[in-house]
């Protein structure tokens, strides 16, 4: 008994003396800064420049917010799963969620509770300033799902474009006969994919790698009023679409229309000329470094690449070469805006601290030193100011080594953007031109029951993969007679259903606005 | 009596463990690792039931039965897809095994230590290298516009061949690219087992004035049964799995190959990238475990009924 006694004392004494240290600790956390980790998109860097800016950073988030900011990143290899798997797994030691609703999965996490509903009072609190902005311009009910909360803060103070086309050379083009150097139809590029064949014999015309739909996606947008609807993906692919005449009826190109099939045979006859290589599926290569030395008269991304990286490349590295941007859809002016939640930031559901981590926001998004340090790096080192005004690089700055890598697409404000040295001098041109035609995306706030039609899309996402490549590619010998088989096995495993399904939703969503 | 006789057998496994501590201990690394990764995750299989969200976990999310199962059914393709993956494996499991012993007899045979060194390590060295390496290699030998096969059949003034749109010849590279990688890998076992081998069978052999190619086949060869059969029957257990890496990185999207080299592995990728979806990706998984499971136990209940010595359990 008596050594039954002694035994509890001392474990008593023990549980004690195992509590005391974590008491002190916590009443010095009172005080100490709190570490807030921000989950963004994007290889790691490891030249360090990331870290000496983020020491400086540190310092004014303490001094603003007693709290210390840290980058989680998601490499670019595998990202969809990496991505969804980092959410999935409830990793509290992530506070700040980059996410978007067109390519970043934001309306399922936010079902599914990866991420902390952000009541009103929560984010008038602790990020003022981004709520005021927002609430200004009216955009909170893009982030609400359909129990009226919010669940993300949307990056709708940033101008920029992400529609996809084809840059060229003005310089190659004018050869090719094209007045100006200007291709104005989709289809005109035969003429110069053919010139560049015949002339450039070290170019391809096109050099592509991998699995993409371009030449179906730029030739069908130009030439039906057609459109996907964003979000809604099976695979790499978007397989619904509306029109601008019907823009309540779900459709989809892949199974409506001629359209689909032209482009198709448009492909085989580039397939034929040799506009890519033979094997261009399973090429692997940098194709944009390709246009870079001249070895490929064209490359395909969007147009915030084109101002900010294309223009100046091209410009020092083949002077003269004049390139040109032609997106999807010049032709009929069908392509549209992008969306305010293009880009967004979310808070973890499992954030042991939340308040801050919307503090540390606000500062990101509102705060001008902040915000050039985050995005900029340390000025003098990672950037300079120009006497006109311009953010330039200081002398011997080289992108490839010295990048800073913040990769922060989740709260950009044009307030504090300034013009860059490196930026195609007559971006605002540019942009308006495409304000001038662009369309608003009309369906935002449309969400769509993927629970009930996530089998048909897995299997449509099967025959698609197996169809679309080869499509694009012109590889088929009779490119009509694929098609028809392709709608036949779409048609097979429950295209049909699906699409019933996104109509009812989009029925639901058009009664509850009164459209 | 019984109760008697269940604590003699118990006390006798008591023993046989208190009998064999050094050995379980080295056991215990393997053990662990299997039980953390193998068996410890098995109740999590349940995921592949629900209709499964964060807030409520694997075992709090709603149950929806066979409809993550549906996908698979509904692409028509599950037939296609589990004949490659099962056609594939036989022919690695058939082959490798024969050539992986017929490698290990060889490297007996040769007396030169040197030689019998290096050219182990020349054959073990493709295990090493990644499947990403091996795409590279393979396009680089392959492709039609600058291949150094097709370069070699133009300057030789022939037509060049477009490989990768011809199915029909990726079995054939496939099953070759996966020996090249396995065999000297494979061999080893077999290797370590022939050394195993009671030296006296073979001076015995050579008193009564076999010939090398005897000695093979009326020693070594009967000797390895038993190796060969366990070798086999663990590898069945895998047959529905396919070698993702090496079948991605070789064909990747090229779907005019896909007739001849979609294996489950990378059908059911391209199906299931980007749906955000894990329930769909467990429930294949699970489907391959299961067949595997099953084949095992058939393979198991043959192998004893002809053999009891032979079989795993």
């Amino acid at each position: 008994m008596h050594r039954r006694n002694i035994v509890r004392a001392g474990a008593a004494l023990l549980a004690l003396g195992m509590s005391m240290p974590a008491l002190t600790a916590g009443a010095l956390a009172q005080d100490a800064p709190v570490e807030i980790t921000m989950l963004t998109m994007g290889n790691k860097p490891t030249n360090g420049r990331l870290e000496a800016m983020l020491e400086k950073l540190n310092e004014l988030l303490v001094a603003k917010a007693n709290a210390k900011l840290d980058l989680f990143y998601i490499e670019w290899a595998d990202w969809q799963t990496q991505y969804n798997v980092q959410l999935l797994s409830g990793d509290d030691n992530v506070d700040l969620i980059g996410t978007a609703t067109d390519w970043l999965y934001a309306w399922e996490n936010a079902e599914k509770g990866a991420f902390l509903p952000l009541p009103p009072e929560m984010l008038q609190a602790n990020a003022p300033k981004t709520w005021a902005q927002v609430e200004a311009d009216g955009h909170w009910d893009l982030t609400k799902l359909a129990d009226g909360k919010i669940y993300f803060m949307p990056e709708d103070n940033y101008t920029q474009y992400t529609n996809h086309g084809f840059f060229y050379r003005g310089d190659w083009a004018r050869e090719a006969g094209f007045e100006n150097g200007e291709i104005t139809r989709f289809e005109d590029f035969t003429k110069y994919f053919e010139w560049v064949k015949a002339n450039k014999p070290d170019a391809y015309p096109w050099d592509v790698a991998g699995a993409n739909e371009a030449a179906l996606t730029g030739y069908i947008q130009g030439h039906t009023d057609m459109h996907p609807i964003w979000g809604l993906s099976a695979g790499n692919y978007f397989p619904f679409h509306t029109s601008a005449a019907a823009p309540y009826t779900v459709t989809s190109w892949y199974m409506e229309g001629d359209a689909l099939v032209e482009a198709a045979k448009l492909a085989k006859q580039w397939n034929e000329i040799g506009v890519w290589r033979e094997d261009a599926l399973n090429f692997d290569g940098e194709t944009r470094e390709e246009l870079y030395a001249a070895l490929s008269g064209t490359d395909q991304h969007h147009t915030q690449t084109f101002i900010n990286d294309i223009v100046n490349n091209m410009n020092t590295k083949q002077p003269g070469s004049d390139p040109k941007f032609f997106y999807w859809g010049k032709e009929n002016g069908n392509f549209f805006k992008d969306i305010f939640t293009h880009g967004a930031m979310a808070v973890s559901a499992y954030s042991k601290n939340p308040e801050k981590a919307l503090q540390v926001y606000d500062l990101i998004r509102n705060d001008k030193e902040i915000y050039m340090l985050f995005n900029f790096g340390i000025e003098g080192t990672d950037y300079v100011i120009t006497a006109d005004g311009k953010l330039g690089r200081p002398e011997g700055w080289d992108q490839s080594t010295m990048d800073l890598g913040t990769d922060y697409w989740w709260g950009r404000t044009d307030e504090f953007e300034l013009p860059r040295t490196t930026q195609a001098p007559n971006r605002a041109e540019i942009i308006a031109e495409l304000d001038a035609t662009a369309k608003e995306y009309p369906y935002s706030t449309l969400l769509i029951n993927k629970q009930a039609i996530d089998p048909t899309l897995a299997a449509m996402s099967g025959v698609l993969s197996e169809y679309i490549p080869q499509l694009q590619y012109g590889k088929f010998d009779d490119p009509a007679a694929a098609v028809a088989e392709m709608r036949q096995k779409l048609k097979d495993v429950g295209y049909e259903d699906a699409r019933a399904s996104i109509q009812a939703d989009m029925d639901a969503w058009k009664a509850a606005r009164g459209l | 009596m019984s109760r008697n006789g269940t604590s003699q057998a118990r006390k006798s496994l008591l023993r046989q463990l208190a009998d064999s501590k050094v050995l379980l201990l080295m056991c215990v690394p393997a053990i662990v690792f299997f039980v953390i990764f193998n068996y410890a995750p098995l109740p999590g299989a349940w995921i592949a039931f629900t209709n499964f969200n964060y807030r409520d976990g694997i075992f709090g999310s709603p149950f929806v039965g066979l409809r993550n199962f549906e996908f698979l059914i509904k692409s028509g393709q599950l037939w296609l897809l589990t004949r490659n993956t099962i056609l594939y494996n036989l022919a690695f499991i058939i082959l490798g095994n024969i050539l992986q012993i017929a490698i290990a007899i060889m490297l007996n045979e040769i007396r030169s230590t040197f030689f019998k060194k290096i050219s182990q390590a020349a054959m073990f060295l493709p295990f090493f290298i990644s499947a990403v390496l091996v795409g590279v290699i393979a396009f680089n030998l392959l492709n039609y516009d600058t291949g150094a096969i097709n370069a070699l059949i133009r300057q030789t003034g022939g037509d060049p061949i477009k490989i990768y749109s011809t199915a029909g010849a990726w079995p054939l590279i496939i099953i070759m690219v996966h020996l090249w990688q396995s065999t000297g890998y494979g061999s080893i076992v077999y290797f370590a087992a022939i050394m195993g081998i009671d030296r006296s069978l073979y001076e015995a052999a050579t008193v009564d004035g076999a010939s090398a190619w005897q000695r093979i086949r009326y020693v070594t060869l009967p000797s390895l049964k038993p190796t060969f059969i366990i070798l086999v029957l663990f590898s069945l257990g895998g047959i529905m799995h396919g070698n993702f890496g090496l079948f991605w990185n070789l064909v990747g999207n090229n779907a005019s190959l896909f007739q001849t080299t979609d294996i489950i592995e990378t059908s059911v990728y391209r199906m299931v990238l980007s749906q955000n979806n894990f329930t769909t990706s467990t429930a294949v998984g699970l489907y391959q475990s299961l067949f595997g499971f099953a084949l095992v136990m058939t393979a198991n209940w043959i192998v004893r009924r002809i053999n009891k010595d032979y079989a795993l359990f």
